[in-house]
């Protein structure tokens, strides 16, 4: 082992200085900092869009960086400031468009606020209530960019699916409304679109949309009636309860046919006009355009009988009454009730063979011809007019047409304005037996039960709701104003219809079975989507993240 | 004065005393015996030009982003804050404003400026009183207890919607990797070694 | 002066608080400023004790309220779920995410937890004079000053989910009384255990071996 060297003894190393300029290798960390940094930057700069300005009446539910603006579902904006116009009138909403959707940023582009918007004819906006409200968009034709728009006030219809519109001319608008279903069949096959008043103010245009491949049914001659509600018609046929749905029968409806008079008809052109009849009877009641008045002088009482009252033959309706009054017999100076009837002859030979469909034509199309028929049917056949009571509880009576070979013969003057109908009293003992066997079915009738299946049902109903109001307060109130008072207005719409139901209950004694057993399907159907309803509040409670995530099954417990 | 021997050749040599940026090679055979940096200053200034890069887009980009039922939210750190001023808590917003945001602002802009400043000594009096900042406010910037929460939040959402991280997260993220490599590489002595004194009789005598 | 030969204080010398340039102070009472940086000199942390003790009683009440009141409440829909930093502890492992579970537990309770215990011990022991374990226990005290920023987790995990889950009415989540009582014990117990000075228990240790009159 040599000693330790000498310091001094050993060579010296050889000492570079520094060579200026150079850099430390760390300083590529800043580096690659800052050229991420910039991409950054520069990639949010390079895929900003255009700013539009949007102007709404009001900003309910609009709010700066939650807002976003939506085509086709699609987010294509954010909203990023409101505030109000200079006059303070309005609200001016700024949304940043993404550079993709710049392009549609065109002069006639819509934009709209879409709010749960729930009524009982269905729930439009649904998903606002999780997602909130957006601003619907949409896509214009014209080319033209533009950047201030003016936003609309009612969400437009946009025809997303094939279907035609047609419009309805009524002269009230009744308890439709937008949105409102159109039924054909029962089958909800269009929606009321816009209603506009006629220029003249005396009546309604109702523009539907009935959607493909439905409206191909819509030909010339369908008829649109109002199917709102109850339709509860109290007349010498009983008590008619007809309503199209549960829907139309709480919110309004329109329901449409064809009847079987009208001709074969071409599907009718998109926008044609149509008459809306107010109920379905008067819909499909053939136009008579051949009409033959008679008058008949009948010897007793006509309580029970009024304007409008069938005239049948062999049961089947083939006129009605038109006027009722008291007149002067020219022999005996006595008054004597007249009763005015319309028959229309056409709905005696509904269906003929094709080939005497020309005869029948000329015959009825001929007066002459017509009354010398009838006055055969009257002098050899023995036809004589009846007062019918239709109901017994009501006492609505009606005027029944039929043969009385046994008559007193009678000479039928076809010259008289109008001629006159021979007569023959009201068969009132044979009434009396039919009356007890009737009452007697009737206390057969579980009107107390049905009742109070109704009032169990409609319980449910109120309870469901009430826990649905609650949630809705405990729902920030200011998010969803819309849905509270859509529910209390649903409330209300209950609170009538257990009225009506209250009503109806007494007054439903009538032989329309077939109205109640509608409406206890109906309130069936209801009872069990208020159970349903209440099942997915409990679900909620327990996996409130569902919402979130959607239903996820039942992990095995630990 | 050191003696080292060359790893190439074995020749027992002296290593004189370098000037800054200098080398020491083998007089033998140029092996690489020693360096002496430019400036030992200057590897905390790159990482902390790096941090605060880092950090300016931690703070303007997005940390978190959540999508759930069409809905979409997203959030940035000053974001965060002033959600929960909004939520009603402002004290907590304060604090949290205060520890995620300015403190290490606050850190790492201190933390320049002091490192600028004592590349010429002898450094003006007041980097002192900035170092003695920089000590203060070191604790209460939490930047990788802040890294930890957006985690954990974001494992917390992800219970319930999905959710992403934003390149906010990632600039966080480079941020607390760079300021452990900036506190390693910092010395702190050697900066007070370079400031020009308060009391200039005190150093005479010292 | 009470410190004992070894210490800077027993050679009459102070060390600057921030530049640790160690220097001779002006004057026994009045230690002046350091001749470097500037910075006021003082022999130890001033009234440290009495503040650190102050801090600490503090904290140790908001700890109540911290942990009682609701940190968190969440809206949804249907209901609203009110969580402590406990029960968002239970929650977050019944859901099956017990690392992170264990993190907050670590974070949110057992930390400061901890920091009130061990600085209370501190205390204690410096202020009856104890000399065993002052190595223990300065580690103790820097332990305690390093790890007490974690607990600001629950506050940063509070706050991030707030600030995203705005989902109303679908699902919101709003700041609970809790989470301001909770940063209040944190920033507390971080500021107690900052405003004590370590070199009282040394102090402490070496006044005892003086008085026993026995070197360690």
């Amino acid at each position: 082992m040599a000693a330790p060297a000498d310091d001094a003894a050993l060579p010296q190393a050889t000492v570079e200085p520094a060579r200026r300029a150079r850099l430390s290798p760390v300083w590529i960390v800043p580096l690659v900092a800052a050229v991420v940094a910039l991409g950054i930057f520069a990639e949010r700069v390079l895929s900003e869009g255009p700013a539009v300005t949007i102007v709404f009446q009001s900003a309910e539910g609009i709010e700066a960086g939650k807002t976003f603006v939506k085509y086709k579902d699609v987010n294509i904006g954010q909203v990023t400031a409101v505030r109000l116009t200079e006059d303070f009138g309005r609200v001016e909403v700024t949304a940043r468009i993404a550079k993709s959707a710049a392009g549609l940023m065109v002069e006639d582009a819509k934009f709209w606020v879409v709010r749960p918007r729930i009524s009982l004819s269905g729930v439009s906006g649904l998903s606002t209530l999780l997602s909130g409200d957006y601003i619907g968009f949409d896509a214009g034709a014209s080319t033209k960019r533009q950047k201030t728009f003016t936003g609309l006030e009612v969400p437009p219809i946009i025809d997303g699916g094939p279907g035609r519109r047609f419009v309805l001319h009524a002269p009230d608008l009744g308890s439709l409304g937008i949105g409102s279903p159109v039924y054909f069949r029962r089958l909800p096959v269009g929606q009321v679109v816009a209603i506009d008043l006629a220029a003249d103010g005396k009546s309604v245009a109702i523009t539907v949309f009935v959607n493909a491949p439905y409206d191909r049914y819509v030909t010339a001659g369908t008829r649109f009636w109002n199917a709102s509600g109850f339709d509860v018609s109290l007349t010498a046929n009983g008590i008619d309860v007809r309503t199209q749905s549960l829907v139309a029968l709480l919110e309004g409806g329109l329901a449409f046919e064809t009847p079987a008079f009208a001709p074969a008809a071409v599907p009718a052109a998109a926008n044609a006009p149509f008459r809306l009849f107010a109920d379905r009877a008067s819909a499909l009641k053939p136009d008579d355009t051949i009409a033959t008045r008679y008058v008949l002088y009948f010897a007793e009482s006509l309580r029970g009988l009024s304007v409008g009252a069938p005239v049948t033959f062999f049961g089947v309706g083939v006129g009605e009454v038109v006027a009722i009054g008291l007149t002067l017999d020219e022999r005996t100076l006595n008054a004597r009730p007249r009763v005015e009837i319309v028959v229309y002859p056409q709905r005696m030979i509904s269906a003929l063979p094709a080939a005497q469909e020309k005869l029948a034509d000329t015959m009825v199309g001929n007066r002459e011809l017509r009354h010398a028929i009838m006055r055969r049917m009257v002098a050899d056949r023995g036809l004589r007019a009846q007062l019918m009571t239709g109901s017994l509880i009501t006492g609505q009576l009606y005027v029944a047409l039929g043969y009385f070979p046994d008559a007193k013969p009678v000479r039928f003057d076809p010259g008289a304005d109008p001629p006159e109908l021979p007569v023959v009293p009201s068969p009132f003992p044979a009434l009396e037996a039919k009356l007890s066997s009737i009452v007697a079915k009737l206390d057969r009738v579980p009107l107390d039960a049905i009742g109070a299946e109704l009032k169990l049902a409609l319980a449910t109903l109120d309870q469901t709701l009430k826990d649905v109001g609650r949630m809705a307060v405990s729902v920030e109130t200011q998010a969803v104003p819309a849905l509270r008072s859509a529910l209390d207005d649903a409330k209300g719409a209950l609170a009538a219809t257990e009225r009506v139901m209250g009503s109806a209950e007494n007054n439903l004694v009538g032989a329309s079975a077939p109205g109640q057993i509608e409406l206890r399907h109906a309130l069936q159907e209801l009872a069990r989507a208020a159970r349903a309803l209440r099942v997915l509040a409990d679900y909620l409670e327990r996996h409130p993240e569902s919402l979130l995530r959607g239903k996820t099954p039942e992990a095995a417990p630990k | 004065m050191d003696s080292v021997a060359c790893r190439c050749c074995d020749l027992l040599q002296r290593v004189p005393p370098l000037p800054r940026g200098g080398k020491a090679r083998c007089v033998r055979c140029g092996q690489l015996l020693a360096t002496r940096p430019a400036d030992p200053l200057d590897a905390p200034l790159a990482l902390t030009i790096a941090a605060a890069i880092a950090f300016a887009v931690a703070n303007a980009t997005p940390m978190l982003r959540l999508s759930a039922e069409g809905r979409e939210a997203q959030t940035t750190l000053p974001g965060g804050a002033l959600a929960m001023w909004q939520a009603g808590s402002e004290l907590t917003a304060l604090a949290v404003a205060f520890c995620a945001v300015v403190a290490p602002a606050c850190h790492l802009a201190l933390l320049l400026a002091v490192l600028l400043a004592v590349r010429r000594p002898p450094a003006p009096p007041w980097v002192g009183v900035a170092m003695r900042w920089l000590e203060r406010v070191r604790p209460w910037a939490m930047t990788e207890v802040l890294l930890l929460g957006v985690l954990v939040a974001l494992t917390k959402i992800a219970q319930l919607a999905s959710v992403a991280p934003g390149p906010g997260l990632f600039a966080l993220l480079a941020v607390v990797l760079l300021v452990p490599a900036i506190a390693t590489t910092f010395d702190a002595d050697l900066v007070w070694r370079r400031i020009a004194w308060a009391d200039a009789r005190a150093q005479v005598r010292a | 002066m009470t410190a004992q030969a070894g210490s800077a204080a027993a050679c009459g010398l102070v060390a600057c608080g921030d530049c640790a340039l160690v220097s001779r102070p002006a004057s026994a009472a009045a230690a002046g400023h350091c001749p470097r940086c500037g910075a006021a000199l003082a022999w130890r942390q001033p009234r440290s004790l009495q503040r650190t003790w102050a801090l600490l009683v503090a904290a140790a009440v908001l700890y109540v309220p911290a942990n009682v009141l609701p940190v968190l409440v969440t809206d949804t829909l249907v209901s609203s779920q009110s969580d402590t930093i406990m029960s968002g502890v239970v929650l977050l492992y019944t859901t099956g995410s017990w690392p992170l579970a264990l993190i907050v537990l670590v974070a949110s309770v057992m930390i400061p937890l901890g920091k009130l215990a061990a600085l209370a011990y501190v205390l204690v022991t410096v202020q009856r004079g104890s000399a065993a374990n002052a190595r223990e226990r300065t580690r103790l005290t820097r332990t305690v000053e390093f790890i007490g920023r974690w607990s600001m987790l629950d506050v940063f995990v509070d706050t991030f989910v707030v600030a995203l889950v705005q989902l109303s009415p679908l699902m919101s989540v709003a700041p609970g009384p809790g989470v301001v009582w909770f940063m209040a014990v944190v920033v507390l117990t971080m500021l107690a255990a900052r405003s004590f000075d370590p070199r009282l228990i040394w102090d402490a240790a070496a006044a005892r071996e003086d008085r026993d009159g026995r070197p360690r």
